[in-house]
């Protein structure tokens, strides 16, 4: 089941890069190089919370780190 | 500039009224009344200090950097190194902000009409859609806005007027029973949406006529207080003391409506109306992720990281939450600090640092030294 999650993602990701890729040219080295890092990186984002989809999150990370600093401003 | 399409001001009024209200009217109305109790009506109004706050910090910062958003000008207020890490928490702001909105819209469609559909699958098509209107630009945004609004309004009083029937007006009392303080204290929800009006400063530097622009701003957050007020009273007045049980209270209104036995399941109606304000709000809040990370790294053109930050911003949906529960504990008690953090206090932040140094947009290439004063803060 996992392994059916990942080869859709990865369909998703090259149809994105199909599509998106010809828009850029020779002379957008930048352009490029933002899309591979993006796209890579959200390739890789989903690969790993498909295999561990219990991964703590972003919200929780906020609201860790509000409540960490918040106890240590009142002192707790 | 990066982005070549220019809008009027009536235009991001209209852009900027459903990226408030679409998630507002559904999930604030529990949430207040949870705090607030019955004087739940008049949170909006106090909550509205915040709106025209980010109102005047987002038009401040823009008459000092007419043709910039936070993400240029926080580099040339507070130095390179700084205004770049700025930028960057910007950013993930930004991106965990959509991500959370995107859920929300998922749950919302599971939990009520497609039960068993994936939430990938949910999540994925909206996040397509409003990619594609984002890639078409600020202008394909403010004309698909100025097709949905009016009609997710029109419908929207519908279902007011068509809940008429069921109110019970004497809900409202007694009035201040516990004095002010619940009502300030359900205020803070509704606040983190009105600091959301911040959104205009990464519109502003796209209007074609800048003038009238802080008085349709004005006209805006009256607006949606007036809709906040409506609806957080029409839920009042149908459940009472019932309301925060619930987790979308406007939409259990709805299902009571049956006039005649002919005119019932009104709550498609409250659907739709969500499904077109929430395609705006989350193409706004996809459109100025990108434009920010893009004016971040300097490209040249947005458009081809459009589809790979929606892929992204699809997934932190995903991740954002394990369930209704907890987005709903985490809008309540960390979303007003956060928000409040990113659109209120760093904003105030930089509009005290330019102010301290005199910083305008001519003198750009003054970006030498980063003033003592970056830490002052000023409230409102």
């Amino acid at each position: 089941m996992k392994i059916i999650s990942i080869i859709l993602t990865a369909v998703v990701v090259i149809l994105i890069t199909l599509y998106e890729w010809p828009s850029t040219n020779e002379d957008m080295k930048k352009e490029r190089r933002t899309f591979i890092v993006l796209t890579g990186g959200g390739f890789l984002l989903a690969v790993v919370l498909i295999i561990f989809p219990n991964l703590s999150g972003p919200t929780e990370f906020v609201s860790w780190l509000f409540k960490s600093v918040g106890g240590w401003m009142t002192g707790e | 500039m990066i982005e070549n399409g220019r809008i009027s001001v009536l235009q991001m009024a209209i852009l900027v009224y459903p990226t408030i209200i679409a998630t507002a009217i559904l999930l604030l109305p529990a949430i207040t009344g949870d705090q607030a109790k019955q004087d739940m009506w008049l949170s909006p109004i106090w909550a509205s200090a915040a709106g025209f706050l980010a109102v005047f910090l987002a038009i401040r910062l823009n008459n000092r950097f007419p043709d910039m958003t936070i993400i240029q000008y926080s580099e040339v207020i507070v130095g390179k190194f700084l205004g770049k890490a700025i930028g960057l928490l910007f950013i993930l702001f930004l991106a965990h902000n959509c991500g959370v909105t995107l859920r929300e819209y998922g749950e919302f469609v599971k939990g009520n009409f497609l039960e068993d559909t994936p939430l990938a699958v949910i999540i994925g098509s909206m996040i397509f859609i409003c990619a594609l209107a984002v890639r078409g630009g600020i202008e394909v945004m403010a004309r698909s806005a100025q097709v949905f609004v009016p009609v997710v309004t029109v419908l929207f009083i519908v279902v007011l007027l068509l809940l008429i029937p069921d109110i019970t007006p004497g809900n409202v009392q007694p009035v201040f029973k516990d004095g002010i303080m619940p009502s300030l204290k359900g205020a803070t929800v509704a606040a983190g949406w009105f600091l959301e009006f911040f959104v205009i400063a990464f519109m502003l530097p796209f209007l074609r006529n800048r003038k009238k622009s802080a008085k349709w701003s004005i006209i805006t957050v009256v607006a949606v207080i007036i809709t906040m007020v409506v609806t957080n009273l029409v839920t009042l007045f149908i459940f009472g003391a019932l309301t925060p049980t619930f987790t979308y209270p406007v939409m259990e209104a709805a299902r009571y409506i049956s006039i005649a036995e002919f005119i019932q399941h009104m709550e498609s109606v409250v659907m739709a109306i969500w499904v077109g304000g929430i395609f705006i709000k989350i193409s706004v809040l996809l459109y100025i992720t990108v434009l920010s990370t893009a004016q971040w790294v300097r490209l040249s053109d947005y458009r081809p990281i459009v589809f790979p930050y929606a892929f992204i911003i699809g997934v932190l949906g995903h991740w954002s939450a394990e369930n209704v529960q907890e987005l709903e504990k985490f809008l309540k008690e960390t979303f007003p600090i956060y928000a409040l953090l990113f659109l209120a206090l760093l904003p105030t932040m930089l509009l005290v640092t330019a102010a301290a140094r005199g910083l305008r947009s001519q003198n750009t290439d003054n970006r030498t030294s980063s003033d003592a004063s970056a830490g002052k803060d000023r409230s409102k």
